[in-house]
């Protein structure tokens, strides 16, 4: 069957849009830690510098032993990290000063590794 | 009006996506959009239900859409979407302009360097999921670009990659698709089953070779009644240097 030129881009164009929308049907975690139990709040927050594995878990254990955290999942490829935490123990404002505090390096130097750039 | 025009217009949307993301103006990682990013995700998933390093939900969709896509139309995705296909054919185009006669090597070496690609294809898969983390990302050329050879790559040999392929783009027409890209690898297969393709009508080819000449790919359109070669991205550009008017059609066949 004979089909005009234009059919190839636009199939293209189709198949991307398709894979663009598609996505949400495999959202998972690139990390997903679980620090206590039950349900809480849940804070979502865009975080400059989550952009792999490794920085997503050097995310995570800032907040290790930190009361009130009961689970954060990270998305390295949106650079978002969603919270659940007990709004009792811990705010989202403490929660927004642990990802931004200074990071002392092994020279005696600090650096600030990541940046909340939205909270909601 | 050319296909060509329509082409270069999607390609360079794309592009211009691809930077705009890398830039940092966007939400997701330009990363998130490589299909390949898919194939490397598969074995994290699978094991764990987590993403391996950068990679997300956006990269398994792409590599769905673009396996359906070659199931549909061949390497469309290669030859409409892909920044660094595009990039690799300007490139080559670029080349061909300083140096009219084009690096082609001889079939055999040819054939045998094409299947390089599925070496890059086990050890990118292998490693990725050994590691869980993208370690041949310092080799990879759409990372070592949009990323500006930033975080994660290999230095000095990140930049020796480089300029492997950037010589390798001017010397031989589509160097790193025709050789190196894992995508092209998983593609194949997919490739060689895809409905829509070239068809030429015998009775009025006059055999002058204007298709090969014009493919990216060089494929011998002129001596083929219908393409199903796995490297045809259905570029059109041998249908729009047939001097003779019907001879090379796209058409649904199987």
């Amino acid at each position: 069957m004979k089909i005009p030129k234009y059919f190839v881009p636009l199939i293209v164009l189709i198949a991307l849009v398709g894979g663009y929308f598609l996505r949400t049907a495999f959202t998972q975690p690139t990390t997903n830690v679980v620090v206590g139990s039950g349900e809480g709040m849940t804070l979502d927050c865009i975080v400059d510098g989550v952009k792999c594995k490794g920085t997503a878990e050097f995310f995570t254990s800032l907040y290790k032993d930190k009361p009130g955290i009961k689970r954060i999942e990270t998305f390295a490829s949106d650079h978002r990290v969603v919270f659940t935490f007990d709004p009792e123990l811990i705010t989202p404002m403490r929660i927004r000063n642990i990802m931004e505090a200074q990071i002392p390096l092994e020279d005696g130097t600090t650096v600030q590794a990541f940046k909340c750039v939205s909270m909601e | 009006m050319k296909t060509r025009y329509i082409r270069y217009a999607l390609l360079t949307v794309s592009l211009g996506l691809v930077t705009y993301l890398a830039l940092g103006f966007g939400v997701q990682s330009f990363e998130a959009f490589c299909p390949f990013g898919g194939m490397e995700s598969l074995w994290g998933l699978f094991r764990a239900g987590e993403f391996s390093c950068a990679l997300g939900p956006l990269n398994l969709s792409m590599l769905i859409a673009v396996l359906l896509l070659a199931l549909l139309a061949k390497k469309s995705f290669c030859g409409w979407a892909c920044p660094i296909g595009f990039l690799g054919e300007l490139c080559g185009h670029a080349g061909g302009v300083v140096n009219k006669q084009k690096l082609r090597p001889g079939e055999r070496l040819d054939t045998t360097l094409r299947m390089l690609r599925y070496v890059v294809l086990v050890v990118a898969l292998v490693f990725t999921y050994k590691a869980g983390e993208l370690i041949l990302r310092g080799y990879d050329p759409f990372y070592l670009i949009f990323s500006g050879i930033g975080h994660g790559t290999a230095g000095v040999f990140s930049y020796a990659t480089m300029a492997i392929l950037v010589i390798g783009a001017f010397a031989v027409p589509m160097f790193f698709c025709r050789y190196l890209c894992p995508l092209g690898a998983v593609l194949d297969p997919f490739s060689r089953l895809g409905v829509v393709k070239i068809y030429r009508d015998e009775s009025k080819c006059t055999n002058c070779a204007s298709c090969q000449t014009a493919c990216p790919h060089d494929i011998p359109v002129h001596s083929l009644a219908r393409v199903r070669r796995r490297d045809c991205t259905n570029c059109l550009e041998c249908v729009d240097a047939c001097p003779e008017e019907g001879v090379l059609s796209i058409r649904a066949g199987l």
